[in-house]
């Protein structure tokens, strides 16, 4: 198939998948109904559960997280890059310990609900960001045909009848892919809670309606009834959605700032958020998901993990990425407290990189990654997955880490177990179901 | 200031318009006040024959703007040079420290401006279109590190602007060995594995410097590592030449960076800071590559590395991808499959000549179909220079600009992913973007925007004498040369009947900016 081809098609689903919302108003009897009241607990999906989805862009290298320092080959594979308990690794096992800048979460790791999951990764071996991102996020590895997040595909199957008219949110300017697709999510980069915006979505109501398009009278270029790239219907989910958002953090702003005045920290935890985009976003989160108005899914990009050179090993370009990462998660969980046990949090990334450094003191695209699973009930304290060492038979055509544990597997025991979600057969295409041993 | 008779238009005339309309959406980034009489006076073919050339722009007003910038002229060298007349001295007193930060980042804020400038200004916008989807074909970005801020702009200059008019396979032989994209894609730090001896030399100094066997044996496992780094050779296939997954697997991918060892950026403090092939770090001897084979340059040049070039741009696979690209970029997301054949028979009888392959979609009949008219959504830089064009806003200064297109997702020159910006609704259709680009409109057309203003002379094209309510459709006329859908115009007569209700002597430097920000926050606006 000519590349042309296959834009044609991902087009045509894209399309067809906006035209039937349009059509069958899909979106739009549920956004025009009108917002449950806000009885904690009450509307939440299930049983209140949430998902965070975290993803790091770029391929992150997890050796230089999750560090197999006692394994036999890792300093003769890295030999700028390792690093060892003397460093100041944080112990997690006779295998395994932290890179020092992941220090914030030895609080999850001893309370054990941090759960690191080694040697996962996709069955397909693509080592293109763009294809194994895209195919990470819409969890159907190789497969071309789907165009619909993973995320997105879940609010679809377990919506309820009583479900909120809010359940997810991306936080940033555009969606990641995961929660792209049929179902409304709202993108909110984190000041638009604050945007004098309201009057704005007044004013635009009128332009962009119940979503269906007029005839474009007296024109030939006038706007077409089939709203080919769904901009009417983009805007008027922007308006229902956007203003419920900033309803919602106004009140939790409110309710934070008694409670920031009265305990003198930024969170209950004592800790405070990175002053970094990723920091602004889990902020935001916190606030919405303490209002417990249903916001059930939250997916949050993380980028610039592509690190061929100058990646650095205790200190550098990646352990401040990782600090960032690692301050944010902390204080996210210390934050939400209780609501963390019905909260996962899941971060993951593309592909592993290399085992063997490269020479620039940076690593290339492998294979192998490692996922991190917080909160929502997991077994943590314990590094999961099945870890074959770094000797070259183990690795995959000898350079990468092989992966053991399909990322499916991860999130299909998430979804089981963390959201209460049977997915039905087919959710996950081309996959037979297997739950993560022991995450649970 | 007086304000000319105006009538509306026959619909013959209508059509002429639109067509014009089109044509300006697609390689102009919409029209400026009056361009739609100028390309109808011109006549479309002759117009377009005027855009397609190497020529510069003619508008002496913005050259004076252009005339601002110290960096944007300047070679990799000469900025590099200019950069460091305020040398950074981290024990020296604040304020120094502040302007020697202020011009690292001279050459990066320079671009970015004068890119947006002349996408506003310039009477030869379609260079402008097409520089923008080359400059997202051979994507690089400040976001690699401060190393980068002084080769972006003459990568700019050189390789984009300077191959438009000419054929592909110059523009990626160029790009291929600018230190932009030689630095952004890392291509400069792939090299050959070190042998033996050099092994032993390394061994040799390092125990001699240092006086430690074990210093000399942790210097020569460092080195051994040191070895091919295949970040451009793969994106080199997947996204400059040939496509993705498209018949080629990471054995090519290693053989690739291996025929590019060598290509490197003659760096360091007395450099060139130019291209330069290091013999010495190339991995010697015949390679193959999609049945084909590449010899070895005898005269220790580059020579192998140029031939791959020439074969990638060769490839059918890369007629095919780069065809399908353009027509998605000018005419449809979902591009129409007849004239992607048609331009690819054009790159391939052409040599890739860039020209005869937008001249090939100009005048296809798929090009002027109704249905790919305001079919594309418009990115957000897209939107915001059309919205300023349209206007005919006059910018004083354009960092607040950079804000909202920071907030809207496409800060120039800082997309991350080698794949550059998305130029389809797909990527671009976020429920929660809508909002951004809404307050963008009415801060623009309320004066809201700093450094941006829109000009009394705007107002000016709508005829005295008509009545308050009937300025919604001058404006519209103006703003939206296609005209407005149904809902559109019922919603703007609502919003001026409110105003009239309330104000009993209509003004229409107080209600227009109303207006405007409404019809640059419509749906029909979001489109091109």
């Amino acid at each position: 198939m000519s590349s042309s081809d296959l834009s044609r098609r991902r087009f045509l689903q894209f399309t067809a998948a906006a035209a039937g919302a349009a059509q069958f108003g899909a979106f739009g009897d549920r956004l025009w109904a009108v917002p449950k009241a806000a009885i904690p607990g009450a509307n939440l999906g299930g049983e209140g559960q949430a998902l965070v989805v975290i993803f790091l862009r770029g391929a992150a290298d997890v050796l230089n997280m999750i560090i197999p320092y006692g394994d036999a080959d890792y300093e003769a594979k890295r030999p700028t890059l390792a690093s060892n308990l003397a460093d100041g690794l944080l112990k997690l096992d006779d295998t395994f310990a932290m890179h020092p800048a992941l220090a914030p979460l030895e609080r999850e790791w001893a309370a054990k609900m941090f759960a690191p999951i080694v040697c996962t990764g996709s069955p397909h071996t693509t080592r293109s960001h763009f294809d194994a991102q895209d195919w990470m996020e819409f969890a159907a590895p190789g497969n071309r045909s789907v165009r619909e997040g993973w995320v997105n595909r879940y609010l679809a199957a377990s919506e309820t009848p009583d479900a909120s008219e809010f359940r997810a949110l991306g936080l940033q300017q555009l969606l990641p892919r995961s929660l792209r697709g049929q179902y409304p999510v709202l993108a909110v980069p984190s000041n638009s809670g604050k945007r004098r915006a309201g009057k704005t979505l007044d004013r635009f109501e009128d332009f962009y309606g119940d979503g269906t398009m007029l005839e474009g009278g007296d024109s030939m270029m006038g706007p077409r009834e089939d709203d080919a790239a769904g901009v009417v219907n983009s805007g008027r989910v922007t308006i229902e959605t956007l203003r419920r958002f900033q309803q919602i953090v106004a009140e939790g702003e409110r309710t934070a700032r008694i409670r920031e005045k009265s305990a003198g920290t930024t969170t209950v935890s004592g800790t405070s958020y990175p002053d970094s985009r990723f920091g602004k976003a889990l902020r935001t989160l916190s606030v919405v998901l303490k209002a417990q108005e249903g916001v059930e899914v939250a997916g949050i990009d993380f980028g610039g993990w592509d690190d061929h050179a100058q990646e650095g090993g205790i200190e550098g370009r990646m352990a401040d990425r990782m600090s960032d990462l690692a301050r944010g998660l902390s204080t996210f969980a210390g934050d939400l407290g209780p609501l963390m046990e019905k909260t996962t949090v899941v971060v993951m990334s593309e592909f592993g990189r290399t085992v063997r450094e490269n020479g620039n003191n940076g690593t290339d695209h492998g294979h192998g990654t490692t996922m991190l699973v917080l909160g929502g009930g997991v077994k943590g304290g314990k590094v999961h997955g099945d870890w074959r060492g770094l000797n070259d038979e183990a690795l995959y055509q000898g350079r990468d880490l092989a992966v053991t544990t399909d990322f499916r597997d991860v999130l299909h025991s998430i979804l089981g177990n963390g959201l209460g979600f049977e997915s039905p057969k087919g959710f996950f295409p081309d996959y037979k179901p297997n739950e993560v041993k022991g995450l649970y | 200031m007086p304000r000319p008779k105006t009538s509306p238009p026959t619909p013959r005339e209508r059509t002429e318009r639109e067509r014009a309309a089109h044509l300006l959406n697609r390689f102009a980034y919409g029209p400026r006040p009056g361009e739609i009489d100028r390309v109808l006076e011109m006549g479309i073919e002759a117009w377009l024959e005027n855009q397609l050339q190497a020529k510069p722009a003619s508008d002496p007003r913005l050259q004076s703007r252009l005339a601002d910038f110290d960096t944007v002229d300047l070679s990799v060298k000469e900025c590099v040079d200019y950069v460091s007349q305020v040398p950074l001295d981290r024990e020296a007193p604040r304020e120094e420290q502040k302007s020697a930060r202020e011009r690292q980042r001279q050459p990066r804020n320079e671009l970015k401006q004068a890119v947006a400038l002349r996408a506003v200004f310039s009477d030869r916008a379609a260079e402008e279109v097409l520089a923008d989807f080359f400059r997202n074909h051979f994507n690089v970005s400040f976001t690699k590190g401060q190393r980068i801020y002084n080769q972006i702009p003459d990568y700019d200059r050189t390789v984009v602007r300077g191959n438009l008019w000419g054929s592909f396979h110059n523009m990626l032989a160029a790009s291929a060995r600018h230190p932009a994209m030689l630095t952004y894609l890392d291509n400069y730090l792939s090299r050959r594995p070190p042998n033996k001896q050099e092994l032993k030399e390394i061994e040799r100094r390092t125990k001699r410097k240092t006086g430690s066997e074990e210093r000399a044996e942790e210097a020569v496992s460092i080195a051994l590592q040191r070895g091919l780094n295949e970040n451009y050779a793969r994106e080199l296939l997947e996204l400059h030449t040939v496509g993705v997954d498209n018949g080629y697997d990471q054995d090519d991918v290693i053989t690739t960076a291996e025929i590019l060892t060598g290509w490197t950026v003659d760096g360091g403090r007395k450099g060139t800071q130019e291209f330069v092939f290091r013999p010495e770090m190339h991995v010697k001897g015949e390679k193959r590559l999609f049945g084909r084979r590449l010899s070895e340059d005898r005269d220790d040049g580059p020579g192998q590395g140029e031939a791959l070039l020439e074969l990638l741009a060769k490839d059918k696979r890369t007629a095919e991808f780069i065809s399908m690209k353009m027509v998605r970029f000018f005419v449809a997301d979902r591009p129409p499959q007849s004239l992607v054949d048609k331009v690819t028979r054009v790159y391939r009888k052409k040599d890739g000549d860039i020209l005869q392959m937008v001249k090939t979609i100009v005048d296809s009949e798929e090009f002027w179909a109704a249905e790919n008219r305001r079919n594309k959504f418009k990115r957000p830089f897209e939107f915001v220079i059309s919205a300023l064009r349209v206007t005919g806003a006059e910018i004083e200064n354009l960092r607040a600009l950079e804000n909202y297109l920071n907030g809207m997702g496409e800060p120039l020159f800082m997309c991350d992913d080698p794949t550059g910006y998305y130029d389809t609704a797909e990527s671009w259709l976020d429920p929660g973007v809508m909002a951004l680009r809404w307050e963008f409109a009415t801060d623009l057309a309320e004066g809201r925007v700093r450094g941006v203003t829109i000009p009394d002379t705007f107002y000016a094209q709508v005829p005295e004498d008509v009545p308050a309510r009937l300025w919604q459709h001058y404006l519209t006329e103006l703003i939206l040369p296609g005209g407005a859908g149904e809902r559109t115009r019922a919603a703007l007569a609502t919003v001026t009947s409110e105003y009239l209700d309330r104000k009993k002597v209509p003004d229409l430097f107080d209600f227009g900016p109303t207006l405007v920000g409404l019809l640059l926050g419509s749906p029909e606006f979001q489109q091109q």
